[in-house]
């Protein structure tokens, strides 16, 4: 299996470099001894223009299984994100990125990024996974939208 | 996060009482066959061929049993419908085999069902077919794509070979968008049409086998619920015919799951199943203790009616489900602590007094006050070391208040020091096992008994075992029936299988002189005979107390008219 999983990680660096949607990157890290470790990748995601999440710039890891692209690779906000769909470990809950709903092995790295894109100013209420950001978004649309520009403005790329 | 498994919400809806006539007479009334014939000569009481009170009349069936079951009814399905076995058998799963409800639903909108069970492509594309791969192949596939909407029609009229059989290609520009390796040169797809290579298939389809043990395999494609059929899943897998086995008996288990009179065996790898309709409702379960045994070893004793896979006759379900939630949850370590100790009435610390007068000084907050009372130190004025406050009315109910709950965590510990009692002598009548079996050597050695001769005390462990088993559990029954006639009735039953019990026990540890050896044999059969009576009696008794509905409870039970 692990022979899919790097040739397809290998594919999807060749076609990011070649062409991705504007203002993200996505790179895989590299390991202590100077190589590349194709299974975490370090990404960031724009918040879209019009939204309280514009400006800001928000990094994520992305964590490859053994078994991708059977399975979904872990997303993870660094730092934790406030976000009504992020738990407080910085893990992302998003229907796609779950194998027993909609995850597919033919989803690409840039239609995860693009998903989570979504999710930022979209947040899915029937599965909060942080009580904060939740009960905000709940109960007082205004603080959260505060909270989230700010959050926006610690964000902006150096 | 919500999951959308209809299973779940279907399970309660055929729970109902009226819902367990099925078609299919797979249960032809045999007798059980358990304990017909368990004791040789030496024990002529306890072999009677019909049923007991105590037992259920339930059938064992292996996976190929199950599996003519489940071909009969896409068989039926296919027939009525017109679509091959294959999509009748999605159908069928989508529907939980629910054969009544798919015709309805089918007869109303074959489209609609077809489209949600994955086996048909939704009226309309969202996206159209990728250029590359349709470029190839379009003067093919065109006019089968407009007839492939009109579902029931399609269904019935496309040819075998089109929905069954993969396809199967070689195409030299097109690579695989899951592993991008051009060196695949076999792609398959399903009548969606998203090809991908063989070998991704076998990856995806072995990994939702096997770690997800999932049997609904849709297609690998973003946003396509198109499930792949059994003859493309076992032909993706190919020569794994080990995750194809694991596959068949999964489909097994998601047919079981959805049948209320069939019940897997939950013994780890067993792949047997029981069925027992008498049990298949739950107010079936306020009458009845369904334990049933599967046939893949006599060893596989569990209740038909609830997660617990032991024995738990004679208490039915739901008193047994709530003993043991309160022997696990800690509800009376809480007792405990309220029974022995007292708050500080400023600061609320906890304090267990284990000695000392009444005059108390609370370690944290240095406020003193009266043990008795409670009330502070000071008013006690001069009348040192003696309340005279006792009496008041907010005293009086404090203490009343403790010695209920103190009261109530012995009545608990009283069962369940006894029920522990019985389950740790079972566990050690597994070590007496070995122990008999050497002096059952020896007594060959010493004595002129033949190897059969000796026997009796191995079945007198045996009996020992079960019966520690039923006074286990009659602890938990005792518990909370209510008090009155009935249950000193049953308390005399238990005494008198407890001490019969005993008495066996002591037997068996006896040592064995070659002098007596004759006369032990005569005492250990006389008594083991009479001990599995009492046994017989015991559970046969609660049986019938539950058909007259004699036994009242002291909470509320479920199912049971409130006392």
């Amino acid at each position: 299996m692990s022979g899919i999983c790097r040739a397809r990680l290998a594919e999807e660096r060749k076609q990011w470099r070649k062409d991705h949607p504007f203002g993200f990157y996505a790179k895989p890290t590299k390991a202590p001894d100077g190589s590349m470790n194709l299974l975490e990748w370090e990404v960031g995601i724009p918040g879209k223009a019009g939204t309280p999440w514009e400006g800001g710039v928000y990094k994520l890891m992305m964590i490859f299984p053994e078994d991708y692209p059977s399975k979904p690779p872990k997303c993870k906000f660094s730092p934790p994100l406030f976000h009504p769909n992020v738990y407080p470990s910085g893990t992302v809950c998003l229907s796609i990125l779950d194998e027993e709903k909609s995850w597919k092995p033919a989803i690409t790295i840039k239609q995860v990024l693009l998903g989570i894109q979504d999710l930022l100013n979209d947040p899915n209420v029937n599965d909060p996974a942080q009580s904060e950001a939740y009960t905000m978004f709940k109960n007082d649309k205004v603080a959260y939208e505060r909270r989230v520009r700010q959050q926006a403005r610690e964000n902006v790329p150096k | 996060m919500s999951s959308d498994y209809e299973i779940s919400d279907d399970e309660n809806e055929y729970y109902d009482e009226e819902d367990d006539e099925m078609e299919v007479d797979y249960d032809d009334g045999s007798a059980s066959e358990i304990e017909v014939d368990a004791f040789g000569d030496d024990f002529k009481v306890a072999v009677r061929s019909e049923r007991k009170l105590y037992e259920v009349d339930y059938t064992s069936l292996s996976q190929p049993e199950i599996e003519k079951i489940m071909q009969t009814d896409v068989d039926h399905i296919s027939g009525i419908f017109g679509v091959e076995p294959a999509v009748a058998a999605q159908l069928l799963r989508h529907m939980n085999w629910n054969k009544e409800r798919l015709i309805e639903k089918y007869m109303d909108n074959a489209s609609s069902v077809a489209v949600a069970a994955g086996v048909e492509l939704p009226p309309r594309e969202p996206t159209p077919p990728p250029p590359k791969a349709s470029s190839s192949r379009l003067s093919s596939t065109g006019p089968q794509r407009t007839t492939r909407r009109t579902t029931a029609e399609n269904l019935k009229s496309s040819p075998k070979s089109k929905r069954t059989t993969p396809l199967v290609e070689e195409s030299k520009e097109f690579v695989c968008p899951i592993c991008f390796d051009d060196t695949q040169t076999e792609f398959m797809s399903l009548i969606c049409e998203h090809k991908f290579c063989a070998s991704c298939w076998k990856e995806y389809i072995t990994s939702k086998v096997r770690t997800e043990a999932e049997c609904k395999i849709a297609c690998m494609a973003e946003d396509c619920n198109i499930v792949a059929l059994d003859p493309f899943v076992e032909k993706a897998l190919g020569d794994d015919r080990e995750t194809w086995t694991r596959y068949q008996e999964l489909l097994v288990r998601q047919f079981v799951s959805c049948i209320p009179h069939l019940k897997f065996c939950p013994y780890p790898s067993c792949t047997h199943t029981v069925s027992c309709p008498s049990a298949a409702t739950k107010s079936s379960l306020i009458t009845m203790v369904p334990i049933v045994t599967c046939g893949a070893s006599n060893t596989h004793v569990f209740c038909f009616g609830c997660p617990i896979d032991t024995d738990h006759r004679p208490v039915v379900c739901a008193v047994a489900k709530m003993w043991l939630q309160k022997c696990r949850d800690d509800s009376e370590t809480a007792n405990w602590i309220k029974s022995n100790t007292k708050e500080c009435s400023k600061c609320q610390s906890t304090i267990e007094k284990n000695g000392g007068c009444n005059h108390m000084t609370c370690k944290k907050c240095k406020y003193e006050f009266c043990w008795v009372c409670m009330g502070p130190w000071t008013e006690h004025g001069t009348s040192w070391y003696s309340c005279n406050r006792y009496e008041e009315k907010n005293s009086v109910d404090a203490r009343d208040a403790q010695t209920k709950s103190r009261a109530s965590l012995e009545r608990y510990l009283h069962y369940y020091n006894r029920w522990a009692n019985h389950e740790q002598s079972a566990k050690l009548s597994m070590e007496l096992y070995t122990k008999t079996e050497k002096k059952m050597e020896e007594m060959q050695v010493t004595s002129e008994l033949t190897w059969i001769q000796v026997q009796f005390m191995k079945k007198a462990v045996d009996v020992v075992f079960r019966c520690r088993m039923t006074l286990k559990w009659t602890y938990a029954m005792a518990y909370y029936l209510a008090s009155g006639n009935e249950k000193e009735l049953f308390e005399d039953n238990q005494r008198d299988l407890e001490r019969a019990v005993e008495e066996l026990s002591e037997l068996i540890e006896a040592p064995i002189d070659p002098e007596t050896i004759m006369t032990l044999r005569q005492k250990v059969t006389d008594k083991t005979v009479y001990v599995q009576k009492r046994n017989e009696i015991m559970l046969e008794d609660t049986a019938k107390g539950y058909l007259e509905g004699r036994w009242k409870w002291n909470v509320t039970v479920e199912g049971f008219d409130s006392a």
